[in-house]
C-alpha cells in the first residue's frame, strides 16, 4: 500500500505518547480525537495502539473491520509496515496501527519498538502512541521514545493520584531524558463537569494543575455526545458543532504551537436554577 | 459559590484536594529515592568506621521551593 503523499516536513516526525496511569480516563478516545484533528489540519498522522492484549483504539476509530496485521506482526517481521498500517477512508492523512490481541503482554522488546518507531518517524509528521494503563512494561515501551507526553486525567482523586505517579517516572523511562533532553509534558483534563465545579464538588482546573505542577494543553468537558460517537466509531472532532470536538481541535492546534484560548466551560443551567442555587 | 456558603462546611472538592496533597507528599517522598535501603546500608558502613551506629533514619521532605533529606544517625552507647 502506498501512503499517499509523503510527509510534509523534511524533519523526522514527532512522537507523542498519550498516557494516564489509571485506566478508563479516556486515553484511547483522546488519542483517536487528537490524531483525527491533526490529520484534519493536513498533517500525516499515525495512531499506534500499544495496549497489547486489550485492543481498543480500533473501535473508537471505527477501523476494527479492516485489521489484517498488527504491531507485533510488524515487529516480528511477519509483514512489513505498509501491510499493517490502515489508512482511514474518511479522514485523509489519518493512519492506524493496531495492537496485537496476543495474551502475552510482554511480547514487545526495546530494540524492536525502537526500530518500528524510527521507521514511522520517517513516514509521518506525528506518531501518536496510545499507552496502556498502569506503569508496567507496556507503559515503558510506549514512553521510551516519546518526544512529548500528554497525561490524561479526570478531576477525580484516584485519577490525579495515578497521573502524579506516572509523571514521576516518565523521565526515568525516557530515552530523551537519559540523553539529557527533556520530554515535553502536558496535562489534559478530561470529563470536567462544569455544574459540579461551580458547586465546589469537583476539583477545578486550577486545583489539578496546582497538584500536578505541569502546564495544561486542554480541558475536555464531560458530554453525552461522546458515547454516541464511540458507538458509531466516529471520532467526535469530525462533528464540527460539538464542544468536545472543539476541545480536541484546540489541543491539536496547541500541539502545533498555536496560542489558542481555552474553552470557557460553564454549566448549562438557566437563570432560575442559579437563583435556587443562591438559597440552597 | 453563593454568599451563604461561607457559613457552610468545607466544599467536597477542597477536602479532595487536601487529601490528595497529603497523599502525594508522602508518595513523592517515597519514590524519589529508588535505592533508599541501599543508601542506608552504605551510610551505616561509612559511619561505622568511626562510631558505633545503632540505626539510621532517613526522612525526605519538600515544599514549593526546597527539598530536604534528613539523616538521623542513632549512636550505640
Amino acid at each position: 500500500m502506498d501512503f499517499g503523499n509523503y510527509k510534509k516536513g523534511e524533519t523526522l516526525g514527532t512522537v507523542i505518547t498519550i498516557t494516564s496511569g489509571k485506566g478508563g480516563v479516556g486515553k484511547s478516545t483522546t488519542t483517536a480525537n487528537i490524531a483525527t484533528a491533526l490529520a484534519l489540519r493536513g498533517k500525516k498522522v499515525v495512531a499506534v495502539d500499544f495496549d497489547i492484549g486489550l485492543r481498543n483504539l480500533d473501535m473508537i476509530l471505527g477501523l476494527e473491520n479492516r485489521i489484517v496485521y498488527d504491531v507485533v506482526d510488524v515487529m516480528d517481521g511477519k509483514c512489513n509496515l505498509s501491510q499493517a498500517i490502515i489508512k482511514d477512508k474518511r479522514t485523509q492523512n489519518l493512519h492506524f496501527l493496531p495492537a496485537s490481541q496476543t495474551k502475552d503482554k510482554d511480547v514487545l522488546n526495546k530494540d524492536k519498538v525502537e526500530k518500528l518507531v524510527n521507521d514511522l518517524k520517517e513516514k509521518f509528521d506525528y506518531i501518536l502512541i496510545d499507552s496502556p494503563a498502569g506503569i508496567e512494561s507496556g507503559f515503558e515501551h510506549s514512553i521510551y521514545l516519546a518526544d512529548r507526553a500528554l497525561i490524561v486525567t479526570t478531576p477525580e482523586i484516584s485519577s490525579v493520584r495515578d497521573a502524579d505517579r506516572v509523571i514521576g517516572i516518565i523521565d526515568a523511562k525516557s530515552k530523551k531524558a537519559q540523553e539529557g533532553e527533556e520530554v515535553q509534558k502536558h496535562i489534559i483534563i478530561n470529563r470536567l463537569k462544569p455544574e459540579l465545579v461551580e458547586k465546589g464538588e469537583m476539583l477545578n482546573v486550577e486545583d489539578v494543575l496546582h497538584i500536578l505542577a505541569l502546564p495544561l494543553i486542554g480541558v475536555v468537558p464531560d458530554d453525552e455526545d461522546i458515547v454516541k460517537s464511540t458507538n458509531l466509531g466516529e471520532p467526535i472532532v469530525l462533528d464540527e458543532k460539538s464542544i468536545v470536538g472543539e476541545a480536541f481541535r484546540r489541543i491539536a492546534a496547541r500541539i502545533e504551537g498555536e496560542d489558542v484560548e481555552f474553552l470557557d466551560l460553564k454549566s448549562k443551567k438557566g437563570f432560575l436554577d442559579k437563583l435556587k442555587g443562591l438559597f440552597k | 459559590m453563593s454568599f451563604f456558603d461561607i457559613f457552610k462546611k468545607k466544599k467536597s472538592k477542597d477536602v479532595a484536594k487536601d487529601r490528595l496533597m497529603m497523599m502525594l507528599a508522602y508518595e513523592r517522598a517515597n519514590t524519589k529515592i529508588e535505592n533508599l535501603e541501599e543508601m542506608k546500608k552504605e551510610l551505616i558502613g561509612v559511619v561505622k568506621k568511626y562510631l558505633n551506629v545503632k540505626d539510621i533514619v532517613i526522612k525526605t521532605d519538600s515544599n514549593q521551593d526546597i527539598e530536604t533529606l534528613e539523616v538521623e544517625i542513632i549512636l550505640d552507647k
